[in-house]
């Protein structure tokens, strides 16, 4: 009934093992988020502060309320796009369906952006101009 | 099977469903995080009496445990059947192919690794379907696994010098 | 348990190995979060009028977004004094004041002034910032063409020499009465300009900031590479991701210009924002004018002026300047400088 003679009496192979695996469970822990795919966020902002965050695989349709008039956010399909805008142009409406990048509606003040929580995305281009 | 062996195995079991029930009696902070308690009478009794009867008492235990609690073939039934059964096998096989390279504690190790292991594939298959939730606990399971098993190991190797100790007793008395 | 003996060697070397192992485990856990890598960090809001996207790469998200910040009020502050539609701004005081008096303004506003007269200059009248009276006789989004006399008759008010800037008094002043400067051809590219020397006083390696399609970029991303800029398709149907090009950008900035931003269709001819100031009606040689340059300021007046000169007039005026660019002409053929040759990369549809 010693327990330090039983520890003493564990073999190379238990303390290798050991070792072993609590070397590739910590690393993993800590790696296993940056190998993984990142899994889009759609993030609602409302004058530049986020309002909503909800992740792109669940559908669902929320009506957003900006200073000067609303707009809803359909997600479906892990597809995103903005209907039934309060603006004259619906410029934001007329974007259509989009799978990553930004829907802003210029006159409501909102923007919703398609990424990854800290915006750093792997993409073609950096920035679009025209 | 000597009769002697059904009182053994009968009484392990015993204690492996009352370790499993003490179990559920302490709050962990993460609902499926488990000790594996009656892994102390498994790896024990799969020390002491090998492979077979290990098996049996770890099937005894699981389908019992699960009619107490009214899970019978459900799917944490399912889950715990395979885990165990998965985890007997990896234990036979590696004092099978590698003798003496690991003691009870190892052996602990090697069990609640592929429990978990086990139990993680086959809850993907049936019921999650999404590999990224299961990557993500996985190394979390390896590591808590790998620290039980360890503490198992060492209370089941105290255990079974306490079982020799007192074995030798005995037979030296009748002898 | 004799088996099991035979094993079990109490090396020492081994049993000493054991807490090393376990110190260089905490080594390797504690490094990562040590030792912070370089990330880019992206925040976009809307200001302007448009959308301003930052770039920043930095080794901390604090750090980043705290310069994304002071780039955000910088190009607010620059709004309040540049904005045509404000009442308040700077440049609506020269613009109620012209042909009355000269208003004294900041020095940011005198100096987009002055890069805009020097653009005027540069494209032979192409780029004309008093372009104002003509541009706000369109209502675009409600498809209306103003009649030909009203464009005839306000033609007399369009011309960049009219303006007088006294940098001594730091006025503005606009000789005739109806005078209306609108910087919205050349106010953005500055505000890009701004944004990067403000993220390089604040110390930041590399960024890049985009203000609507007026774009700058200053350093290296993390993975070694420039910065890349996709150019958009002019003829692009809904999907906003169509490019035709992409294009590495050092130290440098791009601009746009194009006829698709603002426009409506009537019997199948189409009328967009980019007016030529000769003439009070739109431009209609070309698609798209991408320019590049060091500087937001140029690229951004140089590809309204360039796209109204017209592909030679304008591939001759780019040259002369020194400047990089691509033209994508009324029947949808590409051309581009010299110097773009090798350093742009097509996508498989185009050219």
């Amino acid at each position: 009934m010693n327990l330090r003679k039983t520890i003493d009496s564990t073999t190379i192979g238990d303390r290798i093992l050991l070792i072993f695996l609590l070397l590739v469970s910590f690393i993993s822990i800590i790696f296993i988020r940056e190998v993984l795919p990142k899994t889009r966020d759609v993030i609602v902002e409302v004058e530049g502060k986020i309002r909503y965050k909800y992740p792109i695989d669940t559908n669902r349709l929320v009506k957003i309320e900006g200073p000067y008039g609303h707009l809803s956010v359909e997600i479906k399909d892990k597809r995103v796009r903005v209907i039934d805008a309060s603006c004259p142009n619906k410029l934001c409406e007329r974007q259509g369906w989009i799978t990553r990048g930004i829907i802003i509606c210029l006159p409501n003040r909102i923007t919703v952006i398609v990424g990854s929580p800290d915006g750093a995305e792997d993409r073609a281009v950096d920035a679009i101009t025209g | 099977m000597q009769s002697q062996d059904k009182y053994r195995i009968a009484l392990l079991s015993a204690y492996a469903l009352a370790l499993h029930g003490l179990e559920s009696l302490i709050p962990m902070p993460i609902p499926w995080l488990r000790i594996g308690l009656a892994n102390i009478i498994t790896l024990t009794t799969f020390i002491l009496f090998g492979f077979r009867a290990a098996m049996t008492v770890t099937l005894i235990r699981v389908c019992l445990a699960s009619i107490f609690t009214g899970s019978f073939l459900g799917p944490g039934f399912i889950l715990s059947l395979c885990g165990g059964v998965s985890s007997i096998l990896a234990m036979g096989l590696v004092l099978n192919i590698l003798p003496g390279l690991f003691g009870p504690v190892g052996l602990s190790i090697i069990g609640a690794l592929f429990h978990n292991i086990s139990q993680l594939f086959l809850a993907y298959l049936l019921f999650i379907q999404k590999i990224e939730p299961v990557l993500l606990i996985t190394p979390i399971l390896i590591l808590m696994g790998t620290i039980t098993g360890s503490v198992n190991g060492l209370v089941a190797d105290i255990l079974i010098r306490g079982l020799k100790n007192s074995d030798d007793k005995i037979q030296n008395n009748s002898v | 348990m004799t088996q099991r003996s035979k094993v079990r060697s109490p090396d020492p070397r081994v049993l000493f190995s054991i807490p090393f192992f376990l110190l260089l485990t905490v080594y390797f856990l504690l490094l990562p979060s040590c030792t912070q890598k370089e990330k880019v960090y992206r925040k976009s809001r809307i200001l302007m009028d448009t959308l301003v996207t930052v770039n920043v790469v930095s080794d901390s998200a604090d750090k980043a977004e705290r310069a994304i910040d002071i780039v955000f009020d910088e190009i607010a502050k620059l709004d309040s004094m540049l904005n045509f539609f404000s009442d308040k701004s700077e440049l609506s005081i020269i613009n109620k004041n012209a042909g009355l008096s000269e208003v004294r303004v900041s020095q940011e506003t005198i100096e987009v002034i002055e890069k805009a007269i020097y653009a005027s200059e540069k494209t032979d009248g192409a780029f004309d910032a008093t372009i104002g009276p003509e541009i706000s006789l369109w209502d675009f989004p409600n498809k209306i063409k103003p009649d030909d006399k009203t464009i005839r008759e306000r033609l007399s008010l369009v011309n960049y020499k009219l303006i007088h800037i006294n940098k001594e008094r730091s006025t503005v002043y606009l000789e005739k009465r109806g005078m209306l400067l609108d910087l919205g051809g050349i106010a953005k590219g500055y505000a890009a300009d701004r944004a990067v020397a403000v993220l390089k006083r604040i110390g930041i390696k590399s960024g890049l900031v985009s203000v609507a399609g007026d774009i700058k970029a200053f350093g290296l991303k993390p993975d070694g590479r420039a910065w890349v800029v996709g150019i958009r398709n002019p003829r692009a149907i809904g999907n906003d991701d169509d490019i035709i090009a992409t294009i590495e950008l050092r130290d440098a900035a791009i601009s746009t210009a194009g006829d698709y931003e603002r426009y409506f269709i009537v019997d199948s001819k189409r009328y967009h924002h980019i007016l030529d100031p000769k003439t009070g009606y739109p431009a209609d040689e070309c698609q798209s004018v991408t320019v590049i340059a060091k500087d937001g300021v140029y690229t951004d007046s140089f590809s309204t002026g360039v796209f109204v000169l017209g592909p030679e007039r304008g591939m001759a005026a780019l040259k002369e300047m020194g400047f990089e660019g691509l033209i994508v002409d009324s029947s949808g053929s590409i051309k581009t400088t010299q110097g773009l040759k090798d350093r742009i990369e097509f996508k498989k549809d185009h050219r």
